[in-house]
């Protein structure tokens, strides 16, 4: 089958240390798929490899069945790739307006009309405004536009994430842990929104995370890693119930 | 009279058009920024006719307006340097290299080809912004200390180079033919107003970038690379497009130092003076302000103009000042007086928006140290 | 000049200090005031402009740095450039802007080394510098307070919370490099000839020497020093001794640009 996002068989050396051997998963359209593991299992490599920001030794990604690796990371966006940050990577100083709008600059159509106010530049601009107003009320935001976002309480700003990469119109939205350190209010509200903005947007989700009720609940497949290899794959009561999967957690601390 | 305001540099709705109708509380907000775009606007406007009248201010005699002129180039070297180090995020010790190639591309220019200070400034900007561009690029993997090393090393490869490659005459220096623009012979009011012209143009200039969507990318460059990056901000495109930029303003403005004393020599421009001048401008002006380029000039020509005899208490009051600014207000001066000014509108935004819904209006707490909106 | 480079290592610290070569160049004023009018002993002066060198250095580290400790590094450079322009300022009152010669202490007389002829001043100089060099060098791998500062520029935090007192680290590191200034202004001085500018070149090449050496290491930033020292001379030997300086920074742009982290330097983890 013809997966939306896939990697195949890639691997990642650091020096002595493979973080990733031989991994290879699949993100169907329009479902959204986990990726878990312990602490150490090399999640976040395999994170960083299909957004862009580390390169692999072996193997291959593909986007819509055509090769994407090596692509530097702002390519990706205009592929259709967006990603959130787990440490949460928002423009600290600059408003939750700024901070959505650049996620919509690899949709810009020309550098030097926007600047120069042209009349087709400055309509897009206005439509991107708007757009973005709409995108910060469908995540709860819509009173801090105008507020930088270190002001913004930590579970805002995990929002602030997301609307910046629905700003950038994705196909596909890989999160990054999006509810490390929230507490049960936060995660809920979270998920939610997850779950609506897939099956209203149609937006495919890839998320590592580590919190069991969220991947349990909203998604549609999961990927296990463990120690830098695939693990198990299934729907969520299989991995469950996964024996392996069950001993790789026991041997850490379970969630 | 309306005082000078710092024009934020945050990106608000970029354009001032009429948004589509939201909810009506949207609507007042919107309004009310429109409102405070004008007011900016307006304060500039303002400086402008201010500082055009200003030569020909009864006891303003013509020396005044060199002086002027000449706080005009610090401002244009510093908004030069504001971009890159105040909106993209990357430090330059340098540029007096850039003012350098200015200056000497305007001399040659003026000297063998043809005088027109429009020209050669255009000419000047063009050399030292394509050189930057190339800068830029080889500085590409750079970043902090090394970048600041790396610039500054720079600068004095342009000093020594224009030292010693005889074409530049190193010490005894160029001379220019008398300043003329369009024709006009030039006199020093007519030099300040010409001057007063570009700066107006950079200013705009500059004003455009920031609220456009390459300003918005410089500035997520530097406040988040990675981000950035996964949206599609090409961070080899932009930093080169930073540097041509910053590069080609502040060669204007070595352009328009080299025609403000119709002379230019090695021993100037080969030390470490006007590099470190310019940062200190900026920095002590503000570098992510538009007005701060403004503050930071004048101030760092004024010092010496008042302490004449004092050379040296000259060099102690740049340094005491700086200091005292990066320990209270490291986001420079025109931060400062903008902050009052912020805090109102944004109260004023809290109200509109309180008052169109039920939900209680937050009330923004003041800005702590450093920083934009 | 190796001094200085070596010294410039230490901003370890996170800062880049650029008033590094003023308090080079206000040990060399003290040293000579203290020579000429006082008649002290060569090393006396030495050690006295030494003292007052580490003093002004903890000065400015207690006074400044301090508070601006949390500030992102370019604020801490810039700070560092109001001191200059402040040392600058003084000594130019002081002493006066021109320039004067230190009074001779060297035999003139040159001595033949390894095929090249030098100056017995400069080869004290450079016997000084390795010296010191080498001194920091054990210093730093077999003192338990070496050793510990080192851990320190590593990870501060960590450092913090295994009882190393960083901040009294920080203001002996000043001193040091406070001591440092001092032996190399004094050093350079009869070579440099005393002016408010004498140590601006100096401090330029300085810094490039430990930035090719990669900014980290001790031993890299001496070798830095070395190599442009080697190069600007044949520099100027085959192209004219106009290109001299120029070659130096024509270096360490080149440099910067292969290898952006200098030769030495850790690798920082660039992916993709």
């Amino acid at each position: 089958m013809s997966g939306h996002l896939r990697c195949q068989n890639v691997t990642v050396r650091f020096g002595g240390l493979i973080a990733c051997n031989s991994v290879s998963l699949e993100v169907p359209r329009g479902k959204v798929i986990g990726l878990i593991g312990p602490n150490g299992a090399g999640k976040t490599t395999l994170f960083n490899v299909l957004s862009g920001f580390q390169s692999f030794d072996a193997g291959d990604i593909y986007y819509k069945d055509k090769s994407i690796g090596g692509l530097k990371p702002h390519h990706m966006a205009k592929l259709g790739i967006a990603r959130t940050f787990q440490n949460i990577n928002l423009f600290s100083d600059q408003t939750t307006l700024a901070n959505i709008l650049i996620g919509a600059h690899h949709r810009v159509p020309g550098a030097l009309a926007n600047m120069l106010r042209l009349p087709a530049a400055s309509r897009f601009e206005r439509s991107l405004v708007s757009q973005a107003s709409a995108i910060a009320d469908r995540l709860h935001l819509g009173g801090e536009l105008d507020r930088p976002v270190r002001e913004l309480p930590y579970g805002y700003r995990k929002r602030v994430e997301i609307a910046r990469a629905l700003a950038a119109e994705p196909e596909i939205i890989l999160l990054d842990e999006p509810v490390a350190g929230c507490n049960d209010e936060e995660t809920a509200e979270l998920r939610e929104l997850i779950r609506s903005i897939n099956r209203d947007l149609g937006v495919t989700f890839l998320l590592v995370e580590h919190d069991m009720s969220m991947v349990m609940t909203l998604c549609d497949y999961i990927y296990v890693m463990n120690v830098g290899s695939n693990l198990a794959e299934g729907t969520p009561e299989g991995v469950r119930r996964n024996p392996d999967v069950i001993s790789a957690y026991l041997g850490e601390d379970s969630d | 009279m309306q005082q000078v305001s710092a024009v934020r540099a945050v990106p608000m709705p970029a354009s001032p058009g009429t948004m589509r109708p939201g909810p009506s509380g949207r609507e007042a907000e919107n309004e009310e920024k429109k409102q405070f775009a004008r007011q900016d606007l307006f304060g500039i406007l303002m400086l402008f006719a201010v500082a055009t009248a200003f030569p020909f201010l009864p006891g303003m005699g013509t020396w005044v307006a060199s002086q002027a002129a000449l706080v005009i180039v610090f401002i244009i070297a510093a908004q030069g340097v504001s971009i890159l180090t105040g909106y993209t995020g990357l430090v330059t010790v340098g540029h007096g290299g850039f003012l350098a190639i200015g200056a000497y591309t305007a001399a040659l220019f003026s000297h063998d080809v043809m005088m027109d200070i429009a020209l050669s400034a255009i000419l000047s900007a063009l050399v030292a912004g394509l050189i930057g561009f190339l800068l830029g690029f080889i500085f590409l993997r750079l970043s902090g200390a090394f970048l600041a090393i790396g610039t500054l090393g720079f600068a004095f490869f342009v000093g020594a180079v224009i030292n010693n490659v005889p074409i530049f005459h190193g010490r005894e220096g160029i001379f220019l033919p008398v300043n003329q623009v369009f024709g006009i012979v030039l006199g020093d009011r007519g030099f300040y107003l010409t001057s007063l012209a570009i700066l107006a143009a950079t200013t705009a200039f500059i004003f455009l970038l920031i609220h456009s969507a390459v300003g918005r990318a410089l500035m997520a460059l530097r406040d988040s690379e990675k981000a950035a990056e996964s949206y599609g901000v090409n961070r080899l495109l932009y930093r080169t497009i930073a540097f041509a930029i910053s590069a080609g303003i502040t060669g204007m403005a070595g352009a328009l130092n080299a025609h403000l004393t119709n002379y230019v020599s090695a021993e100037d421009y080969r030390n470490i003076w006007y590099s470190v001048d310019i940062l200190v401008a900026t920095v002590i002006g503000g570098s992510r302000q538009i007005m701060g380029p403004f503050i930071g000039g004048a101030f760092i020509v004024m010092v010496p103009f008042f302490l004449e005899e004092m050379a040296d208490f000259a060099f102690i009051l740049k340094g005491v000042v700086l200091i005292v600014v990066l320990l209270l207000a490291p986001a420079g001066v025109a931060d400062v007086l903008a902050r009052p000014i912020r805090g109102w509108r944004r109260h004023r935004l809290a109200r509109i928006r309180g008052a169109a819904q039920s939900r209680p209006a937050a009330m923004p707490a003041s800005e702590t140290g450093g920083r934009l909106q | 000049m190796t001094a200085v480079a070596v010294v410039l290592v230490f901003r370890n610290t996170r800062t880049i200090n650029v008033a590094q070569g003023d308090f080079a160049m206000i040990g060399a004023f003290i040293g000579m005031v203290l020579i000429k009018r006082y008649h002290f002993d060569y090393l006396a002066a030495l050690a006295v402009a030494g003292a007052c060198c580490v003093l002004i250095a903890v000065l400015v580290e207690r006074l400044i740095m301090r508070p601006l400790e949390k500030a992102d590094w370019l604020t801490l450079m810039t700070a560092t450039l109001g001191v200059f322009y402040i040392c600058h300022g003084v000594a130019g009152w002081v002493w006066g802007r021109d320039t004067k010669a230190f009074p001779a202490t060297f035999n003139p007389t040159p001595v033949h080394v390894l095929g090249t002829v030098i100056s017995q001043g400069h080869l004290i100089n450079m016997s000084w510098a390795v010296g010191i060099a080498f001194a920091l060098y054990l210093f730093f791998k077999h003192t338990k307070q070496g050793i510990a500062m080192r851990a320190m520029t590593d990870d501060p935090e960590t450092a913090r919370l295994m009882g190393i007192p960083v901040r009294g680290f920080v203001t002996l590191t000043w001193g040091m490099a406070g001591l440092l200034a001092a032996f190399a202004g004094i050093l350079s001085a009869p070579i440099l000839y005393l002016s408010p500018q004498m140590m601006d070149e100096v401090l330029i090449k300085g810094y490039v020497a430990a930035v090719f050496g990669g900014l980290y290491s001790i031993p890299g930033a001496i070798i830095g020093a070395l190599m442009i020292g080697v190069a600007e001379n044949l520099a100027g030997g085959y192209l004219g001794a106009d290109y001299k300086t120029a070659t130096a920074f024509a270096m360490i742009v080149v440099l910067l640009a292969i290898r952006p982290q200098g030769l030495f330097g850790i690798q920082n983890r660039r992916m993709v």
